[in-house]
C-alpha cells in the first residue's frame, strides 16, 4: 500500500514539475538513503511533502491537525499546484503559516 | 405571308435578344435583303438577314488569308532557333506572332457573331437548345448533327457533349415548340455552322503555332505556367504587351467560364479561375489551397509577362526562379502548425494587476462610495452619547448624524448614485402602494403558521400594474410578465 501511495504522489509531482518550475523547485529525498532528518522532521510516512522558502520551513493549515507537512498522496494535480502557489504567496509576504485553499480535515486520501 | 410571319417572329426575337441586335446592326445594315417588303418594321430589317456573308466577313479578308497561309507554312517548317541574334522586333516571325494574337481575338469575336446568327435561325426549330448548350462551337456541332430532325432518338450526340446534357436535350426536344425549318434556311444554318467550325480549327492552328514559338516569345511565362497555357493567355489578352499591362487579377480570370446550366450542380464549378486552371502547378495543389495558389500563379506570371514584354530576360531564368518560389510557398502552406508546447505557470504576484481608470470606472466606484451621511454616522462627538436605531446603545449608532451642534441644519441623503434600477426598486419598496387605499384595509394578517403577518396588499397589484396603464414608460415599471412561483 505504501508503494502505490508513493507512486501516485511521485506521478503527480513529476507531471507538475515543469508547470511550476518558475516558482518552485522539487527535491526528491529517499529517507532510507538519507535518514539524517528522520527524527527532526518526523518522517515516518510513505510520502511526505514539506515546504521551505529561503531556508525557512513554511507551515500550511490543511485542517488535518498537522501543519508541518502533507503526508498523504494527493491525486489531483491542480489542487497540488494551488497549495504550492498559496505557500509561495504567503511565504513571499513573510508569513510562516498559510491557509490551504481546500480543507482536508476528514479526507485523508491514500 | 411568309415574310410577314418572319418579320413578326423577328419582332419577338428582338425583344428578347438585344445583344444580337447591336452586333448585327453593325454588320447587316449595309446589305439589306430585297425579300423584305415591309417598310413599317424598318428597324427589324437589320435582324432579318438571310445571307451569312453579310454577317461574317472575316474569312474573306485578305489579312486573314495571309496570316493563315504564313502560319501553315511555319508549322510545316518546324521551329526555327536561328533568331537569337536578331532584335526580336525586327524578326518577321515575331511580327507574325503579334498578328496571330490579334487574329485569334478577331476570330473569337467572329465566332460569337456567327453563333448569334445560327442561334437566331435555329430558334424556330429548337429554341431551348441555346440555353442548354452555351459554348458556341458545341452549339454549332449539335445543330449540324441534329439538322432538321424532329425525333432526337435518331440523332447520336455521343462525344459532342457530356451525357447528362445529351439527356436533357433529348427530353427537351420531345416537348419543344419548334417546327422544322424550310430548306434554304436549313442550308444557310448548316453553312454557318461549317464556317464556325472552320474558324475554330483555324484558331486552333494559330494557337498551336504560337505555342510552338512560345519558348522564345515569352520564356519566363512559359517557365511558370507552361507553353500551352501561356499561348492561350497571350491569345486571349491580345498580345504580350497587352498581357503585361493587365493587372494580375485580370490575368487570373482570362478564360474563365461564366455560365453553368440552370439546375446543374455548381459544386464543382471553380469560381474565378481561368486558363490557369490547366497549369501543372494548379493541378497538383490540394483543393483547399487552390484559390490561394491561383492568385499566386496569376501574380507571378504577370511579373514574368512584364519581364518578357521588355525582353529583360531571354533565357527564362527569372521564370524558373519564380516557379521555384511558387512551389516552395505552396509547400510551406501545407506544413502542419508547430506543436503546442506546455507553458509553465508564471510566478504568482509577479505581474501587477492591470488597473483600469477613466470615467466609467469612476462612475461605478461612486455607487459604492462612502456618502456624507455615512461619514457623519461613523464619527462621534467627544463626551456626547450617540443616538442609535434601537435606542440605549443597541442597534446601529448614528454618530454625529442629527446631533444638535453639528453645524449642519439637516443631512440629506444626497443624490443617490446607485444605478437607476436599484433606485427604482428601492423607491417601490419604500412607497409601496401608489393608488388610494381604503381606510378599512389593514396590513396585518393573521396566519395560522406564523401568527401575525405584515403584508402589503398592494404589492402584487403594483407588480402587474393596472391593466389599462401602460408600464412601458412608467418609472417603476418592469417586465410585464412575472412568473408566479
Amino acid at each position: 500500500m505504501s508503494l502505490s501511495c508513493m507512486h501516485i504522489m511521485d506521478e503527480v509531482l513529476a507531471s507538475v514539475a515543469e508547470t511550476i518550475k518558475n516558482f518552485a523547485v522539487m527535491y526528491l529525498v529517499d529517507i532510507t538513503e538519507v535518514p539524517d532528518f528522520n527524527t527532526m522532521y518526523e518522517l515516518y510516512d510513505p510520502s511526505t511533502i514539506m515546504f521551505f522558502f529561503r531556508n525557512k520551513h513554511i507551515m500550511i493549515d490543511l485542517g488535518t491537525g498537522n501543519n508541518n507537512k502533507i503526508n498523504w498522496a494527493m491525486k489531483d494535480k491542480q489542487e497540488f499546484i494551488d497549495i504550492v502557489e498559496t505557500v509561495y504567496r504567503g511565504a513571499r509576504k513573510g508569513r510562516g503559516l498559510v491557509i490551504a485553499p481546500k480543507d482536508y480535515s476528514t479526507k485523508y486520501r491514500y | 405571308m411568309a415574310t410577314l410571319a418572319d418579320s413578326f417572329l423577328a419582332d419577338l426575337e428582338e425583344l428578347s435578344d438585344n445583344e444580337a441586335d447591336s452586333l448585327n446592326e453593325d454588320n447587316g445594315d449595309a446589305e439589306q435583303m430585297e425579300e423584305d417588303v415591309d417598310g413599317d418594321l424598318a428597324d427589324i430589317e437589320a435582324l432579318n438577314y438571310d445571307d451569312l456573308d453579310s454577317v461574317s466577313k472575316l474569312q474573306k479578308t485578305q489579312r486573314y488569308n495571309d496570316i493563315m497561309q504564313k502560319v501553315e507554312d511555319a508549322l510545316e517548317k518546324g521551329s526555327d532557333i536561328s533568331n537569337q541574334s536578331i532584335v526580336l522586333e525586327d524578326d518577321p516571325e515575331y511580327q507574325l506572332i503579334v498578328d496571330c494574337n490579334a487574329l485569334s481575338v478577331d476570330i473569337e469575336n467572329e465566332i460569337v457573331i456567327i453563333h448569334n446568327f445560327i442561334r437566331d435561325k435555329y430558334r424556330l426549330k429548337f429554341p431551348e437548345l441555346e440555353s442548354l448548350v452555351h459554348h458556341p462551337i458545341d452549339y454549332a456541332r449539335v445543330v449540324k448533327k441534329i439538322g432538321n430532325e424532329m425525333d432526337l432518338t435518331l440523332v447520336d450526340l455521343e462525344g459532342l457533349l457530356p451525357s447528362a446534357i445529351i439527356m436533357v436535350i433529348s427530353v427537351t426536344a420531345s416537348t419543344t415548340s419548334g417546327k422544322p425549318l424550310p430548306d434554304e434556311v436549313l442550308q444557310k444554318t448548316i453553312d454557318a455552322c461549317d464556317r464556325a467550325l472552320t474558324l475554330d480549327s483555324a484558331k486552333k492552328k494559330v494557337l498551336d503555332f504560337v505555342e510552338s514559338r512560345m519558348g522564345y516569345i515569352a520564356p519566363n511565362v512559359s517557365a511558370i505556367v507552361g507553353t500551352a497555357v501561356a499561348a492561350k493567355l497571350m491569345g486571349t489578352a491580345g498580345g504580350l504587351s497587352a498581357l503585361a499591362r493587365m493587372p494580375a487579377c485580370n490575368v487570373q480570370l482570362l478564360g474563365a467560364k461564366r455560365k453553368t446550366l440552370a439546375g446543374f450542380s455548381t459544386a464543382n464549378s471553380q469560381i474565378h479561375v481561368g486558363y490557369l486552371e490547366q497549369t501543372e502547378i494548379f493541378q497538383s495543389t490540394p483543393p483547399t489551397l487552390r484559390k490561394r495558389a491561383c492568385r499566386l500563379l496569376a501574380a507571378k506570371s504577370t511579373l514574368a509577362a512584364r519581364i518578357d514584354s521588355i525582353k529583360g530576360d531571354s533565357t527564362g531564368k527569372v521564370g524558373r526562379s519564380l516557379r521555384d518560389e511558387i512551389l516552395k510557398k505552396i509547400e510551406k502552406w501545407q506544413e502542419p502548425p508547430p506543436a503546442k508546447q506546455p507553458k509553465p505557470l508564471p510566478v504568482p504576484d509577479s505581474e501587477p494587476k492591470k488597473k483600469r481608470g477613466g470615467r466609467r470606472l469612476r462612475k461605478t466606484k461612486e455607487r459604492y462610495a462612502l456618502t456624507d451621511m455615512r461619514k457623519l454616522a461613523n464619527r462621534m462627538a467627544f463626551g456626547v452619547p450617540e443616538e442609535s436605531s434601537l435606542g440605549d446603545g443597541l442597534g446601529e449608532g448614528y454618530g454625529m448624524l442629527g446631533q444638535a451642534g453639528s453645524g449642519k441644519l439637516r443631512v440629506s441623503a444626497g443624490p443617490s448614485k446607485l444605478s437607476a434600477k436599484v433606485a427604482k426598486k428601492f423607491k417601490e419598496k419604500q412607497y409601496g402602494s401608489s393608488g388610494a387605499t381604503s381606510g378599512l384595509t389593514s396590513s396585518l394578517a393573521f396566519t395560522p403558521v406564523q401568527g401575525i403577518e405584515l403584508s402589503n396588499p398592494q404589492a402584487l397589484a403594483n407588480q402587474l400594474g393596472s391593466g389599462t396603464q401602460s408600464t412601458y414608460f412608467s418609472e417603476t415599471g418592469t417586465f410585464s410578465k412575472i412568473k408566479r412561483t
